[in-house]
């Protein structure tokens, strides 16, 4: 008899990140799928709507990265009116994204990465949390990254307003200039960032590294795909966060394209399952060839590990050293390793954070002139950042009032999601065999779509913490036969 | 003895939006008083940590899908009562792991935090109108609220 296994996390949003397992009759598997539920109605809902909106609207779709959208937007909204904000406004801007880079990484590290490599894949269920990854590296630790991350809040809402809702990006600009006697407060922070990036590398270093089982996993064929890696780089084809040109390489690392972010409806399209809300982006020009990786098939990855691979290092000092170890240790670029994106993500920690220090001293960061007043007639733009979680395109369309007619958002989840599947399949049939399921098994199948951090943050609140996972059996007719509460 | 009521949801998403509604009526009826503060917010997980340190005493509302009741029924909580400690995500980080978290690195969390959790009927369109069961239960909400703040606000601050 086929059973069909279900991975959970039921949360206020039902089918939230699952993980469907079908298991043949002798009990290997199948085929798994990983799903996300879509939010409806984006597009018709921006419509009508004025395009000065979108800054403050599609920073409130994702309760987990606002300020992402919020830029995008914002830069959107230039390309919209044709309009070049002046260089203090560009550089305020980079500023507060790599703030928010900072903050949003050291969280995905130490609460989503910490648990499967800080306290281990294998550990029991209840140590593998924050709780157990501050067991592991003390007390005085944890209460660093909480307030670490605190200090770096402060300050983009000291220019933003509030964090959640962010009043910054103007097309043409920003809404105020830093303050002369406030860019001492970011010069201090930044000091103490880039020291807690050195420190997390670290920990990355003392735990994960000397740790051969960890390195062993990272390694494993399960956790490999050879597939195309895209990210912003910029005129050195270095990493960029805020800005430059969009680059893709082939499996074997060579350039495959690069584009400016504007032309991506001639690289980038979407495929459709009829298993999935989500649509599958791979590269117009090699073609949707299924779920495949390989230089044939279009299939492509975003995200820390990803932008490493697409560009040719870091421009800053501290972090290009990080950049040249992880490709030395892991055997060469490009990294085709799913679990090194943990690694990757902390190398661009540090590099957010020698950004942050380079910026926040420029002497041109508390020019009072952050604004260019738009003049020309809005018609259509696109803005492109890489949010934490990897390349995120907004694309407007607006009359000649500037009223939005049509909006296209591309999310990094949804760059990633071929990946993704393919991941979650690979790992789910190298994993469990004959029938044989378990909770660290499981666990080791979650991780492969956790080391994206696949964004379904939209509607998750407060409560979803408290939910167990479930782990529905079903037989051929799809029926339940059994269900494990993961609690 | 500080207070805060947090309405935590999307006002663009349906029903998503009835904790952040349910604030904004709260704010209306609380203006004026200096030990309570009432916030709406869009943020999830683990970031809920920075809002929630300092005060002594919380309130939070929510919207939540369980299947289980019906639309717009109203669930009290105790944050205590919660359960153990799951997080297979930061974005799924919950309200107990937030607990934990805090006693474990004695940060200021607050003493006590009660959940009202509105049952909804679509928390998915965007754009989308509110529910009339959603809807028609604001007030008792709004109510509920008052309640819950009027007893700690006469009772005896709570043990330090």
């Amino acid at each position: 008899m086929s059973r069909t296994i279900h991975i959970d996390p039921i949360t206020r949003l039902e089918g939230h990140g699952k993980i469907d397992i079908f298991l043949n009759d002798a009990g290997d598997v199948d085929r798994a799928y990983f799903q996300v539920p879509e939010l409806r109605g984006f597009e018709k809902f921006a419509e009508g709507r004025a395009c000065e909106d979108m800054p403050q609207i599609t920073s409130r779709i994702c309760g987990v990265c606002p300020m992402a959208h919020h830029m995008a937007a914002a830069k959107a909204l230039d390309d919209l009116y044709k309009v070049d904000p002046p260089a203090p406004a560009k550089k305020l801007r980079e500023l507060i994204y790599n703030i928010f880079t900072v903050e949003d990484h050291a969280l995905h590290f130490y609460f989503l990465g910490g648990p499967d490599f800080v306290v281990g894949p294998g550990a029991p269920k209840a140590e593998r949390n924050i709780l157990g990854v501050i067991g592991k590296v003390g007390l005085e630790v944890g209460k660093q990254v909480i307030a670490a991350r605190k200090e770096l809040r402060e300050l983009i809402n000291r220019m933003c307003g509030k964090v959640i809702h962010p009043v910054f990006g103007l097309p043409g600009g920003v809404s105020k200039p830093m303050k002369k006697e406030e860019q001492q407060l970011f010069i201090d922070a930044a000091d103490r960032a880039v020291e807690f990036g050195k420190f997390s590398l670290k920990v990355f270093d003392d735990i994960v590294l000397a740790n051969s089982q960890y390195v062993d996993w990272i390694v494993s064929d399960t956790y490999t795909h050879k597939t195309y890696y895209m990210g912003l780089v910029d005129e050195n084809n270095k990493v960029n966060f805020y800005d430059g040109k969009l680059r893709v390489v082939k499996p074997d690392g060579s350039e495959y394209v690069k584009f400016n972010p504007g032309d991506y409806l001639d690289h980038v399209a979407e495929h459709v399952e009829p298993w999935s809300y989500i649509k599958f982006c791979y590269l117009k020009n090699v073609g949707w060839k299924g779920f495949e990786d390989g230089e044939q098939s279009g299939v492509y990855s975003v995200a820390p590990l990803a932008r490493l691979n697409a560009s040719t290092g870091m421009a800053t000092p501290l972090a290009q050293e990080a950049y040249e170890k992880m490709f030395a240790t892991l055997g060469g670029k490009p990294v085709h390793h799913t679990l090194a994106n943990h690694w990757a993500r902390l190398v661009e920690l540090l590099y957010a954070a020698e950004r942050m220090k380079e910026l926040a001293n420029d002497p041109e960061i508390a020019d009072p002139n952050v604004r260019a007043i738009p003049k020309n007639k809005p018609a259509e733009g696109v803005g492109v950042v890489e949010a934490p979680r990897g390349t995120l395109f907004h694309h407007y369309k607006t009359d000649d009032r500037g009223v939005m007619t049509h909006a296209n958002l591309i999310v990094a989840t949804q760059n990633n999601a071929a990946r993704i599947a393919l991941s979650v399949d690979k790992a789910a049939k190298g994993l469990i065999k004959k029938g044989e399921v378990n909770d660290a098994l499981l666990n080791m199948v979650e991780m492969a779509f956790r080391a994206y951090d696949p964004c379904h943050g939209c509607a998750t609140h407060a409560l979803p913490g408290q939910m167990p996972l479930v782990v529905r059996l079903h037989d051929s007719g799809m029926n339940v036969v059994s269900e494990v509460k993961r609690n | 003895m500080k207070t805060l009521i947090l309405g935590l949801g999307n006002d663009f998403i349906a029903d998503d939006g009835a904790g952040v509604e349910a604030a904004r009526l709260l704010e209306g009826e609380l203006r004026g008083l200096d030990d309570v503060e009432v916030m709406e917010c869009a943020l999830s997980g683990a970031a809920l940590l920075d809002i929630l340190i300092d005060y002594d005493r919380v309130i939070l509302i929510d919207a939540v899908k369980t299947g289980q009741v019906k639309p717009g029924t109203i669930s009290e909580l105790w944050l205590e009562d919660l359960g153990e400690v799951i997080a297979p995500s930061p974005h799924y980080a919950g309200l107990p792991e937030l607990l934990a978290l805090a006693r474990q690195l004695e940060l200021n969390f607050p003493r006590e935090f009660v959940i009202f959790a509105v049952e909804t009927e679509d928390p998915y369109t965007i754009g989308g109108a509110m529910t009339e069961p959603v809807r028609a239960a604001l007030p008792e909400v709004v109510s509920v609220v008052l309640k819950r703040l009027a007893l700690w606000r006469t009772a005896q601050p709570c043990a330090v």
